[in-house]
């Protein structure tokens, strides 16, 4: 007999999600995770005695405990985590800012945007409408042919400013493709952002993922950390354990995979096809911290602000190391019912150039923070007001950092443009989940393991 | 197992699974999908408890036996004799 009927690689929120999934009815699952703690591209870290959250601006999909069929509730419902206890924080509003003072509020009651549109955009209300009615009719889930969302939008709405300004939150929040977007995955982000909303837990995301390694853990799986997964030892074509760095080998029946496809490959001795499944998007996020006292000197009223100061909204990977034209620029405290505290954060978010942070010294990648640092601070400042002079402490990341602490190749945070949507790979019995599964952002990702194991490991295996 | 008992299986999975399931007003013939508004990831969970508790196997193709509470209790009476 196996060790494990279900190895999981990876220790992400795809990853945990699978394995509560599988230990609830009784399976025997080891989850396997590279580092000290879990989290994955949603973790967290200390610095000077600040907690600081890797990932977390906002989760999506917000909705209140009785929407039975609302895909937040039916993941706890999945995963058999009670929605009743879990404390959620909505976001004020949001606000999306285009040049020219164009702008377009939007908050987790989806009357504001519709208003906004009619107010702003009078000639285009019809078609907003008319897109909607596609959207709800819209089926996302099933398997189709990539749909150009750029075409479909320009079918009913005229001016490109609005499609731009519709476009940045749900591109930067979950598109992993250049310029376009399937149409698919702008329906599930519409949906999750516009239609849903922003919240965060009302604990830290240090405390989310111990809820769920408690959970994980009460239903009787194991999770080991610092456990790098080398490769996957093949018997007749299946996968029948896992080796790690240091040589132990782990037998198993099944092997779920969250470390994306280019990655799963290299484990099963494949070509890691990175022409095909590396992502070009990925960013650079500086978090920067401020005394209480500094917030009269910055305007917080919405909770993120999504801006672009280009002529045309190009979401893609830049030219330069940074493109600070257009970003996300997110208050993570600033939540209804999350009272002020000493000191307050605001995380900055910009596209990024991998080739080009990867291939700096160590010298160059150090002045290369400092000087794109420099330009997206006065750039935001134009927006939020000047919040330089008062920064007590700041971090930032590069699509390095992401490619070192996550293995997502070139540091794309929402993964590969081609997405394994059933999660089946060359390898009989080891299936993709998460990023590259295709949904993304810490809902989506969750959602993506516990459908993985649904369909492909509870309705298969006996045990 | 009597078809009382059964009936309470299944009404404790279900409650189990859903917090807010309302249970009082359930009627025996009708879906049990629309009453508690519940989806097919919910209905696998049934399926899932029967066979953790009972080692029960249940095959994909048997799954609209359990649409009721009523041909819940039909479909699973024979196979929970003697339990
Ligand atoms: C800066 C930033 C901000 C974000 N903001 C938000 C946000 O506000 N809201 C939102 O919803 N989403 C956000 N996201 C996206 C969200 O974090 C991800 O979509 C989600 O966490 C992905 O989960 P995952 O399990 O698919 O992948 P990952 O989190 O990447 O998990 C994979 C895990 O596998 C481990 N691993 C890799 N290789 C191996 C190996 N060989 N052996 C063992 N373990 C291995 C990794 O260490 C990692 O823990 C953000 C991401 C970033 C980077």
């Amino acid at each position: 007999m196996a060790d494990y009927s279900l190895i999981i690689i990876g220790g992400g929120l795809s990853g945990l999600a699978a394995g509560i999934r599988f230990a609830r009815f009784g399976g025997s699952v080891l989850i396997l995770e590279k580092h000290a703690i879990p989290g994955g591209l949603n973790s967290y870290y200390y610095r000077k005695g600040f907690l600081l959250e890797t990932g977390l601006h906002a989760m999506t999909n917000f909705a209140g405990p009785g929407e039975k069929r609302a895909p937040l509730n039916r993941l706890f419902r999945q995963l058999k985590l009670s929605r009743q206890e879990f404390v959620t924080r909505e976001q004020y509003s949001s606000l999306i800012y285009f040049q020219g003072n164009n702008t377009l509020s939007f908050s987790n009651d989806f009357a504001l945007l519709r208003e906004e549109i009619a107010c702003r955009f009078p000639g285009e209300r019809d078609g907003f409408e008319k897109l909607l009615a596609i959207v709800d009719a819209y089926d996302p889930f099933t398997p189709k042919k990539w749909v150009s969302t750029r075409t479909v939008l320009g079918r009913y709405l005229h001016d490109p400013l609005l499609t731009d300004m519709l476009l940045l939150p749900l591109m930067v929040y979950g598109n992993s493709e250049e310029h376009d977007m399937d149409f698919s995955q702008f329906v599930i982000m519409f949906r999750s952002i516009y239609q849903e909303g922003f919240f965060r837990p009302g604990a830290t995301m240090k405390d989310f993922l111990s809820l769920l390694v408690d959970k994980f853990i009460s239903f009787g799986g194991e999770i080991r950390y610092n456990s790098k997964v080398e490769s996957v030892a093949l018997r007749d074509g299946k996968a029948c354990g896992v080796v790690l760095a240091g040589g132990e080998t782990i037998s198993c029946d099944a092997v779920v995979s969250t470390i994306g496809a280019p990655g799963t490959f290299e484990l099963l001795a494949l070509p890691r096809q990175e022409e095909k499944y590396a992502g070009r998007m990925s960013f650079v996020e500086s978090i920067y911290i401020l005394p209480r006292q500094a917030r009269e000197t910055v305007r917080i009223d919405n909770t993120i602000i999504f801006y672009c100061l280009a002529d045309r909204f190009d979401y893609g990977r830049p030219r330069e190391a940074v493109d600070p034209s257009w970003g996300v620029i997110c208050f993570p405290e600033h939540f209804v019912g999350i009272p002020p505290a000493d000191y307050f954060q605001i995380r900055i978010t910009h596209a990024a150039n991998y080739d080009l942070w990867k291939k700096a010294s160590a010298l160059d990648y150090k002045a290369m923070k400092e000087e794109w640092g420099a330009k997206s601070r006065r750039i935001t400042s134009k927006i939020i007001g000047n919040y330089q002079q008062n920064i007590v402490y700041e971090d930032s990341f590069t699509p390095v950092t992401i490619e070192k602490y996550t293995a997502k190749a070139q540091g794309a945070v929402y993964g590969s443009p081609v997405k394994v949507k059933d999660g089946i790979t060359p390898c009989g019995n080891l299936f993709i989940a998460g990023t590259d599964q295709g949904f993304l952002g810490i809902v989506g990702a969750m959602l993506s393991g516990v459908s993985i194991v649904n369909q492909h490991i509870l309705k298969a295996i006996d045990h | 197992m009597t078809r009382g008992e059964i009936k309470d299986v299944i009404l404790e999975i279900i409650a189990d699974i859903d917090e807010d399931a309302d249970m009082a007003d359930l009627k025996a013939d009708e879906p049990l999908r629309d009453q508690l508004d519940l989806d097919s990831m919910d209905f696998l969970d049934i399926v899932m408890e029967l066979r953790k508790r009972y080692k029960l196997q249940i095959p994909e193709a048997d799954y609209p036996e359990l649409a009721t509470l009523t041909s819940c209790v039909n479909y699973l009476e024979p196979k929970l004799k003697g339990l």
